[in-house]
């Protein structure tokens, strides 16, 4: 049961996730959460109780921008979360980072499937229909330069162009989905691409076939 | 009929989601909200077609060996029946896959006690009006593309004619086809009109394009989620008195809707 191994897994010693400490047997509540850039200013926060309240939390960026991928290096800073008990915790996490937990651990037994970039551009319809033309070097370098800390994600990759094509390596294909903060960490993790790299493809190979028009 | 409880089960609720407008996917996590603190499933969760988590993701957040799977969607049609069936897997009404039962009930918008939902809504938004001076304008979005698009609309409107609700007209409008919204102040004979978009979400439709076709928002303004067009009613608008509602969708009795599907499934496939 995923909240049971959530409990497990912190009481090993797992204190982080994204952007987010897991902070266990505070003083107040049975579980906490805040941002990691607040771990030092803990007394200062403007406190939630409610999980339901991770949704709006994770909904906008500092700069105010939509963060409707959740795995996005944006995650705004200021809040302490003080949940009750395991439930609460898990509906928080869900809402901060939605499926992580499970796609974790279905990882961890191996009952994790993944779906590599041509199917998931194959499937489809509408204005990205056309996002499927992308050639394997134009999807090989947007993975460079849309994926990874550096371009503000913080999942693991975990598919390929396909299966008989992996990534190349770089920083972004090489990120484990935590980052180096000295806490344990659940990693995030990327089973298909997302609907930006699918934009972002759509985009790439329009310019693609119109640098070949024009040829 | 109310619901009993299903303490082993998890509901799913399927969303389109948005990448350009977080509101396009309140509703949803509201409505699931609603039902979790009823303590009626083991699980509530929602997954969506835009946003994350997508419907492929959505088995691993699942506990339960059985799901209630729920599109919170307003017509049958395109998503409905093939999208949602594809992205998890389902082939009929009950799905054995990945090791649970998947039952898969019909959108909440085709469900009769949407009816209730509307007349609830036309009530609240005009409360001293006369039903007898006025006329209710369902508006969905409609498209050549799907018949089924209307067809929730369509039905609606006539189930509302059928009541004793007391409308001097009760019509289906669409933005995008016959017989058009932008026509209302025309096609209505009624000193006062009230108007009930047949949406999941308030988004563009609800916030911008419908207001500018009613003719009280100029094509362009304010980024679309800083407008207050419900709370300015009524709009006095062409010689008529104008009430506008928000998306049917958003009303906060949209949990018994889905809850009303779950349990005619039930009724349907599994008494």
């Amino acid at each position: 049961m995923i909240t049971e191994k959530l409990i497990d897994a912190i009481a090993q010693g797992i204190r982080q996730i994204g952007q987010i400490a897991i902070l266990p047997d505070t003083r107040e509540a049975a579980y906490a959460l805040c941002h990691l850039d607040d771990l030092e200013n803990l007394d200062g926060l403007e406190v939630h109780r409610d999980p339901a309240t991770a949704r709006d939390l994770s909904t906008w960026a500092e700069d105010g921008h939509y963060r409707f991928t959740k795995g996005e290096l944006s995650l705004k800073s200021g809040w302490l979360m003080l949940l009750d008990d395991a439930d609460s915790l898990r509906q928080a996490l869900d809402l901060f980072y939605p499926a992580s937990l499970g796609l974790w651990l279905a990882n961890e037994s191996g009952e994790l499937e993944v779906e590599n970039l041509r199917d998931k551009l194959n499937r489809q319809t509408g204005m990205y229909k056309f996002a499927r033309n992308i050639n394997d070097e134009g999807a090989q370098h947007l993975v460079q330069t849309v994926c990874g800390p550096a371009n503000c994600c913080v999942k693991k990759i975990l598919w390929q162009i396909d299966s008989d094509t992996p990534l190349e390596d770089s920083e972004a294909s090489r990120f484990d989905g935590t980052l180096d903060t000295g806490r344990p960490a659940i990693p995030l993790l990327c089973r298909e691409a997302c609907n930006h790299f699918v934009a972002e493809c759509r985009k790439e190979s329009k310019k693609q076939f119109e640098a070949q028009s024009k040829q | 009929m109310p619901i009993s409880p299903k303490p082993d089960c998890a509901l799913l609720i399927v969303g389109h989601g948005s990448t350009e407008n977080p509101d396009s996917s309140t509703p949803y996590f509201d409505h699931a909200e609603e039902i979790r603190q009823r303590g009626l499933f083991r699980e509530v969760h929602c997954c969506f077609w835009k946003e994350e988590p997508s419907m492929r993701e959505a088995r691993y957040m699942i506990d339960a060996d059985e799901v209630y799977v729920v599109p919170d969607f307003i017509s049958e049609g395109y998503f409905t029946q093939e999208v949602i069936p594809r992205e998890l897997g389902l082939e009929g009404p009950t799905t054995e896959r990945h090791g649970k039962t998947w039952h898969y009930t019909l959108p909440v918008g085709v469900h009769s006690s949407m009816t209730g939902l509307i007349l609830h809504r036309a009530r609240e938004v005009a409360p001293d009006v006369d039903p007898a001076e006025t006329t209710l304008f369902i508006v969905g979005h409609g498209t050549g593309l799907n018949k089924n698009s209307t067809k929730a609309v369509r039905d609606q409107a006539e189930l509302i004619k059928q009541s004793d609700a007391g409308y001097a007209e009760v019509l289906d409008t669409y933005m995008e086809e016959q017989p058009f919204i932008a026509d209302w102040a025309d096609i209505a004979k009624t000193p006062h009109v009230v108007v009930v978009p047949f949406f999941i979400a308030d988004g563009l439709h609800s916030y911008q394009d419908i207001p500018v076709l009613l003719g009280f928002e100029a094509d362009e303004g304010e980024a679309a989620s800083q407008r207050d067009v419900f709370r300015q009613n009524p709009y006095h608008l062409r010689g008529k008195t104008l009430h506008y509602s928000s998306a049917i969708g958003t009303e906060r009795l949209m949990a018994d809707v889905i809850l009303d599907q779950v349990s005619d499934f039930d009724t349907k496939h599994r008494a």
